[in-house]
């Protein structure tokens, strides 16, 4: 460096002048990722998701050897038999071990929960297998697309659900195992009851409609909090010998019901097999550690197997003894739940706080070091980017953009009410920062007794565009647990436990006493089944539409709902309509839904995390028995609302209020989608292209009456005023209808992907939304392009009602790079982040990216494999996500400064 | 009847315009007219339209701006092309094509603001500043509406919010000094400390700009003045004319200047507003690391100058 250069820095000193941010006053240069972690994510890029039969195999053979046995008995232990026979794989450089299948980025089927796609498919893939390989040079063509996703089949390799490839030899597997299920999964099982539900056939027409969006079953289990206390405290051989302790006590003793007495026996019966399962496939790692160190030639790589061989021949029985064998050892539970179901949104909860203990002692001791921890952490982030999730096609594309939110909360508050920051939790940040996945995705619990140095680190990590941290509104959070789960009991302590489940699933919580290091550590973890597996997404401009069209569909000419005939003299009516329409929906859709949770629940109980959950070891009752500490957690999902909110304003003003049209001119210009031509005819979804026909000029006042109506985000009080209404009459509604728990439904609001195909559906609505395009996205993002007062508009048109009252809110900002760019930038994100938490926002993420970016990338996608943005409630590379949501994101409105 | 503030633009979330996150209000009318200038249509005190072409569909046959407009300024004859006869365009009042237009192809520039309504947008935004934000007057030059900004900033007093104003100092002196003492945190420009040189670029002399720098660091006002200067390439990045900015702020004890890298993103605006633009196709660039040397001789003089958004606040 040139020593006559005068740095700005010296100048300030001498002139006395502050700088209000030390922090960027040298942009923090972030560290590479470790070597270890280079590798592997260099392995990762090039993974293809892959599906194989030997999961599904061995749980196969072993339940129907167990037939006749007690269901949870029968089921534990072909889950047992699942892990203790899932070849292991390690890599080299891997430092923490286990993969859901043999492979590293692997799922399986699961045709004991649906086989109908495969045994209709039985011929069609046997036919595959028979066809001649493609050419190499097809074969390689189809790679680069998509990322890791197989969307089509190439060589020997055939494409499932357009995600998963499976090699040939493994198809007839796949057609023998599915067909003994044939009538008897959950999903035939459930279809038979519910076909007695009354209004069954009302709920096929909504379902035909894509009015909702999936049914419950396809993902029984996630969108919650894990627990890892039990293995942590006690170890895998002492809950097998707790669960004798417990046989020994209770098995014989009716119990007070005369009904649960018993089936407590058999539920700790259960737990054992499931924990020797457990154990085995901990086992398995660590002879296969022992034998790759034993051919290795390479010294480093030798020590780093024998490491490896020890940690799992520990984690297998004993309770961890360091930090490397507790995050091991919730690695091995958190696969072991992820293989018991289809299933997605199994969030990780507060893991800095949870192995704050173990980094302690292990630091205190000299045994690791930061950057040793660090590299832990990286490592661990491609573990939990590897988790797959087998659905089918509309599951794993339409909602989840292939992404498993498997959600990591920092922050919040302790079991004392103080801070709950860790200084672990400073490193998991460190380590997204430095190993950049789109999983665990992280979430900060905004709490004002957060420390400063805190935000500011993980504001420094958001400004990096990842999408992560999203923010959460801490007491807001608490605020809704006490007033949801006040009825089961939930007191200020377990309120403070609270995180998210899935990407935006607010989930109760509970402290429990970690003994270790001699003394006693109260950590957080999930204290309920899934907060998801309700009435799965409706759309609310969908519906709205149908109350327009006397309740038929007419993009498919079917009738969904019973005709109305009504003429709507005043606005209330037709809102009145619209909530009969949805009261309706949730009624049918509902009852379904709780037979088929009850089939899963009942035939398909969850062994792993019935051992983890609180209070079930406690009860000996499993989770879809309730022995979970809070049930009232089976929601309902909203989707479209801000287009939902935007319509209604434009209907109000152009018809009922200034009455410029007729409320049937308004439904033939909607019905013709204003003259343009439809996205299914031009094929191109995004919502700023247009295209007239000679029915335009026909459509154009009222098209520009529409475009130009009051919109949500200007804090406007004629639309949002519409939007509180809207949130009330929501939140005395839905506890109207019952859960398979026997509790209330309450409102979820994450669009994750189903903005996307529900928007596809859905005719052009009076905002000006052209049909087919996209809904808004998120609860509260104003609609692209209508948010024309800036942020703090938005926020104050976001907080006319209280966010508490609902599980959720999602906002969504995209801000070009140099809005926040500046020696002061990190500073400002996170005065912007505080102003919305301070009003009582619940939730906002960033998406920090310039717009031509993301289009070069949607044209060239594979020189932007590593690119990231933020969709809903999480982060997913760019060449993962379906066009329609690339569009939407590319389309929102961009804030730059 | 109360006076009216013509404002073009309310800004929230900006975060280069003084300390911490700010709202900036963008009055019209300027004395200057640079031939760079980022905001044209803040020249009109008056509303006024703004024609976006690359939006507008008058080739899929578009007309509904014609028939709403009540005096006929909107035609498409010829080609078919939009053309808006600017002399009547601009009496009009009601501004019915813009809420015609399906497309946000016209937009009616600046709005009036009562000083009641500018502050209760002001008293909602000051909930999301956070400790170092407030609001920053801009323009154009905001001291030309000085009446309706010294009303403002009375207000702005009395509810404790931090005020930053951007300022040409173009103004008399008594209205200048009349006002400065309601601001706590100034911005003005110096475009050229050459007196024909700032007439070639501005339109006027720099005499009454350098003048009332002058009284203000003469008079009590306790305020922060940083220096502005928009770096035009071949007009102003020279070193000789650097040295006589350092020269005069030696002399009235200025230590803080902030160095704003030209971009010609006004074009559109002055296209929008029917007028040409002079600084196309690279004119007005400035050398890369240019601004970096620029830098470095200010510090050597002790100065403190900072690059675009690289502000200590």
């Amino acid at each position: 460096m040139n020593s006559n250069v005068i740095s700005l820095e010296d100048v300030l000193k001498r002139r006395g002048i502050p700088l209000a941010d030390v922090v960027d006053a040298q942009e923090y240069k972030i560290p590479e990722a470790k070597e270890s972690t280079q590798r592997l994510m260099e392995v990762y890029y090039n993974l293809k998701a892959t599906a194989d039969m030997e999961v599904p195999y061995w749980y196969n053979r072993t339940w129907w050897e167990n037939e006749g046995d007690v269901t949870i008995v029968r089921r534990a232990k072909a889950m047992a038999a699942c892990l203790s026979h899932i070849t292991p794989t390690i890599l080299p450089y891997e430092k923490l071990v286990m993969n859901k299948t043999k492979n590293v980025r692997g799922a399986f089927p699961f045709p004991w929960v649906c086989a109908s796609f495969f045994n209709a498919q039985a011929e069609a893939l046997m036919n595959e297998v028979d066809a001649p390989a493609e050419s190499e040079a097809d074969s390689v063509s189809v790679v680069g697309n998509g990322g890791g996703n197989v969307t089509q089949s190439y060589g020997s390799v055939i494409s499932i659900a357009k995600k998963f490839g499976m090699r040939k030899e493994e198809i007839p597997v796949l057609v023998k195992t599915s067909r003994p299920w044939d009538g008897c999964s959950i999903e035939d099982l459930s279809a038979k009851y519910a076909a007695l539900t009354p209004g069954f056939d009302q709920e096929q027409r909504i379902m035909d409609a894509v009015i909702c969006m999936f049914d419950s079953w396809a993902i029984p289990q996630g969108r919650e909090v894990i627990n890892y206390y039990m293995p942590l405290e006690y170890g895998f051989d002492r809950i097998i010998e707790l669960c004798e302790e417990k046989i020994a006590e209770v098995m014989g003793e009716a119990g007070d019901d005369g009904i649960l007495g018993m089936s407590r026996g058999y539920y700790y019966v259960a737990m054992k097999e499931i924990t020797q399962g457990l154990s085995a496939w901990c086992e398995n790692y660590a002879k296969q550690a022992g034998y790759l160190a034993s051919i290795e030639t390479d010294a480093a790589l030798r020590a780093n197997y024998q490491k490896i061989a020890e940690v799992m021949a520990n984690v297998a029985h004993k309770k961890p003894a360091s930090f490397w064998e507790a995050i091991q050892m919730t690695l091995c539970c958190h696969l072991g739940v992820v293989n018991e179901d289809p299933q997605s949104g199994l969030s990780i909860g507060r893991l800095g706080q949870i192995l704050q203990p173990y980094y302690e002692k292990d630091i205190a001791d000299g045994v690791m070091d930061d950057e040793q921890i660090i590299e832990l952490l990286e490592l661990y982030r491609i573990k939990i980017s590897c988790i797959e999730c087998f659905a089918s096609a509309g599951v794993s594309g339409g909602v989840l953009s292939g992404n498993t939110f498997n959600n990591l909360s920092l922050g919040g508050q302790s079991y004392d009410g103080l801070t709950a920051v860790t200084p672990l939790e400073y490193l998991i940040v460190e380590a997204g920062m430095r190993n950049k996945t789109p999983q665990p995705t992280l979430s900060v619990l905004y709490d004002e007794k957060t420390p400063e140095d805190f935000l500011m680190k993980a504001a420094s990590c958001t400004k990096l565009g990842l999408g992560y941290p999203a923010w959460m509104n801490n007491q807001t959070g608490m605020n809704f647990m006490l007033r949801h789960y006040g009825p089961e009991g939930m007191d200020l302590h377990d309120a403070r436990a609270w995180c998210l489940g899935g990407c935006l699933e607010s989930a109760p919580g509970c402290f429990l006493p970690l003994h270790y290091n001699g003394k006693v550590t109260m950590i957080p973890g999930g204290a309920s089944p899934t907060c998801g597996t309700g009435v799965h997404f409706i759309g609310l401009p969908k519906v709205l539409e149908l109350v327009l069209t006397n309740g038929q569909d007419k993009r498919t000419g079917k009738q969904v709902y019973p005709a109305h005939n009504r003429t709507f003299a005043s606005y209330e009516e037709m809102v009145d309509q619209w909530e009969k329409y949805v009261e309706l929906t949730t009624d049918v859709v509902n009852k379904v839904n709780n037979v088929q949770m009850d089939i899963w629940r009942t035939k398909n109980p969850p062994i792993v995390n019935s051992l983890l959950k609180p209070d079930c070891f406690a009860k000996g009752r499993d989770i879809g028995m309730m022995g979970s500490r809070y049930n009232a957690t089976i929601n309902f999902e909203s989707c479209g609302t801000i287009t939902y909110i935007n319509s209604l304003a434009s209907i109000k003003k152009n018809v009922y209020d200034e009455k410029t049209f007729s409320l049937e001119e308004m439904a033939d210009a909607l019905v013709h989608n204003f003259g343009f031509e439809t996205a299914y005819q031009t094929g191109v979804f995004s919502p700023d292209v247009r295209t007239g026909t000679p029915d335009s000029p026909k459509f154009e006042k009222i098209f520009a009456a529409c475009v130009n109506a009051p919109k949500y985000g200007n804090a406007d009080a004629y639309v949002d005023s519409i939007l509180k209404d809207y949130h009330y009459y929501l939140y005395e509604m839905l506890p109207n209808y019952k859960s398979y728990y026997g509790k209330p439904l309450y409102l979820c609001q994450i669009s994750v992907s189903t903005h996307g195909p529900q928007g596809f559906v859905t005719l052009a609505t009076a905002d000006g939304r052209l049909a087919g395009t996209t809904y808004s996205d998120g609860s509260l993002s104003a609609a692209a392009g209508s948010d024309k007062n800036g942020i703090y508009a938005i926020f104050e048109s976001a907080t006319v009602y209280d966010h508490s009252m609902h599980q959720n809110a999602q906002m969504n900002l995209k801000l070009h790079p140099t809005a926040i760019r500046g020696l002061n930038g990190t500073r400002k994100l996170l005065d912007i982040v505080r102003a919305y938490m301070r009003k009582g926002g619940f939730h906002v993420q960033f998406n920090i990216v310039d717009s031509n970016e993301l289009r070069q990338a949607q044209a060239k996608p594979e020189a932007y494999r590593d690119l990231m943005v933020r969709v809903a409630g999480f982060t997913q590379y760019w060449c993962e996500i379906g066009k329609p949501i690339q569009d939407e994101v590319i389309y929102r409105t961009e804030y730059d400064a | 009847m109360a006076v009216k503030g013509h404002l073009f633009d309310i800004q929230s979330f900006s975060v280069h315009d003084g300390p911490g996150c700010r709202t900036s209000v963008f009055l019209t009318g300027c004395p200057l007219q640079c031939a760079w200038c980022a905001n044209p249509e803040s020249w009109v005190v008056s509303k006024h339209l703004m024609y976006a072409e690359n939006l507008c569909k008058w080739d899929k046959g578009c007309r509904a701006c014609r028939d709403a407009c009540p005096s006929g300024s909107i035609r498409f004859d010829g080609d078919g092309r939009h053309r808006l006869t600017r002399e009547t365009c601009l009496d009009c009042r009601t501004f019915d094509c813009v809420a015609s237009c399906p497309n946000s192809v016209l937009k009616q520039c600046v709005k009036d603001y009562t000083v009641d309504e500018l502050v209760s947008i002001l008293r909602r935004d000051f909930n999301n500043w956070g400790p170092d934000g407030g609001v920053t007057f801009t323009g154009g030059d905001p001291l030309v509406q000085h009446g309706f900004l010294l009303e403002v900033l009375e207000r702005c007093r009395v509810l404790q919010i931090h005020t930053a104003i951007e300022t040409s100092a173009c103004v008399s002196r008594d209205i200048f000094l009349g006002v400065m003492p309601y601001v706590d945190f100034a911005f003005i420009d110096v475009k050229h400390m050459d007196r024909d040189r700032h007439r070639e670029g501005t339109g006027v002399a720099n005499d009454l700009i350098l003048s009332n720098i002058a009284a203000l660091r003469a008079s009590d006002w306790g305020g922060r003045l940083v220096l502005r200067q928009p770096t035009i390439g071949g007009f102003n990045d020279d070193e000789a004319n650097a040295l006589q900015v350092i020269d005069f702020m030696n002399t009235h004890g200025l230590y803080e200047i902030n160095l704003l890298t030209f971009h010609p993103l006004g074009e559109t605006k002055w296209n929008q507003l029917g007028k040409d633009y002079a600084y196309t196709s690279g004119r007005g660039n400035v050398a890369p690391g240019a601004l970096e040397r620029l830098q470095q001789l200010y510090l050597k003089h002790n100065i403190a100058c900072y690059i675009g958004e690289n502000t200590p606040f």
